[in-house]
């Protein structure tokens, strides 16, 4: 339940709190607008979360597939001699983008303009190919689902902030306001109806002489 | 020209709290708006291609992004193309407006979401699962601008 604000019962202050209940309710406008923009990028971030977490889980399975035939095929030693050559030196940008307010990171693998397979392709079988394609996969998949995780924590914590200042204005400092504007009419009112009684008894008294 | 909002304070810590709080609301959500937009083509053919924000930060555009941008309009819609493109949230919280200059935004939209877009008053006017969706495809090439008119 709201309280009443302090205040004296005068017109001047009945007039500074309807200034403050307009202001409130402009701040409470954008929060509000804030909030569910930041909720519906929340929602879509979860469901993109979720996807890129279920395609990691499906790469990396396949990828163990891959490999273990392909060790299976060339044997360990001759199959790590291979993958040697093909290390490469791997690129993310990263930067920040703004959602409403929210800074919040974004990476990107890039591509070194050179095939990452180094390794000598008469020598490999097919499965090797695959299991390095499914790699490439694999980073991009890891790389976004970083991106997206981050992206997930920090909307949430802004939603809890934002929520937060919603709730105030919505539930303290408009309706305290609100309650107090009525008081303050409701004690004017309950001035004028005094003197008008008041009048009408001096009125009586000056008639009777 | 007074400004109302200056004219309210009165030295209240309460009002200024107020004042304050709009003040830093409206300071936070704008200031991811670019200070200039730049052109599909010229980002195309940036190392790094970002826009220098209101705040002094920079928004960086995805490549990959760019490059589906790319591939729905032809070379001269790629020079006419602004980036990122400004969502405005109106006072109907329903609905969204994309500011657009030209016809090359109501294609990229209406191809991103395919179904036919009409520009009026410079604004391509979508509704909120439309919005979900175009945010979806084009995470990096749009921002929000919180317009003073909602406020009002």
């Amino acid at each position: 339940m709201p309280g009443l604000i302090k205040v004296r019962p005068t017109k001047i202050e009945l007039v500074k709190l309807k200034r403050r209940l307009a202001l409130a309710q402009r701040v409470q406008k954008i929060v509000k607008d804030r909030l569910s923009i930041l909720t519906m990028e929340f929602l879509q971030t979860a469901r993109d979360t979720l996807e890129a977490k279920r395609k990691l889980l499906d790469e990396s399975s396949k990828l163990y597939k891959a490999l273990s035939i392909a060790a299976g095929y060339h044997g360990y030693i001759a199959m790590e001699k291979e993958l040697i050559a093909t290390e490469a030196d791997l690129k993310v940008t990263a930067g920040l983008r703004n959602i409403a307010g929210v800074r919040i990171p974004s990476f990107e693998l890039m591509g070194n303009g050179k095939p990452m397979r180094g390794y000598n392709l008469v020598d490999t079988t097919s499965w090797l190919d695959r299991a390095a394609q499914l790699s490439e996969e694999c980073l991009r998949a890891i790389v976004e689902l970083a991106e997206l995780q981050r992206n997930f924590e920090l909307l949430a914590m802004e939603i809890n902030r934002t929520k937060r200042i919603t709730n105030a204005l919505e539930y303290i400092v408009i309706p305290g306001l609100q309650v107090t504007i009525n008081y303050l009419n409701m004690k004017f009112e309950e001035r004028d109806r005094e003197e008008k009684a008041r009048l009408k008894r001096v009125k009586v008294l000056v008639a009777r002489g | 020209m007074p400004n109302p909002l200056q004219d309210e304070v009165k030295k209240s810590p309460y009002e200024k709290m107020l004042q304050e709080c709009l003040r830093g609301e409206l300071r936070v959500v704008n200031a991811g708006l670019p200070q200039s937009q730049k052109r599909l083509a010229t980002l195309l053919n940036e190392k790094y291609p970002h826009v220098v924000c209101n705040d002094g930060s920079t928004h960086l555009f995805k490549k990959s992004e760019l490059e589906y941008l790319a591939s729905m309009i032809d070379t001269d819609e790629q020079k006419a193309l602004p980036l990122p493109m400004l969502i405005e949230l109106g006072a109907n919280q329903a609905e969204a407006a994309i500011i657009c200059e030209g016809k090359v935004e109501e294609k990229v939209i209406s191809k991103a979401l395919n179904m036919p877009v009409t520009c009026e008053e410079r604004r391509i006017r979508i509704y909120k699962p439309q919005l979900a969706l175009l945010r979806r495809k084009f995470k990096t090439t749009t921002v929000y601008i919180f317009s003073p008119k909602i406020v009002a």
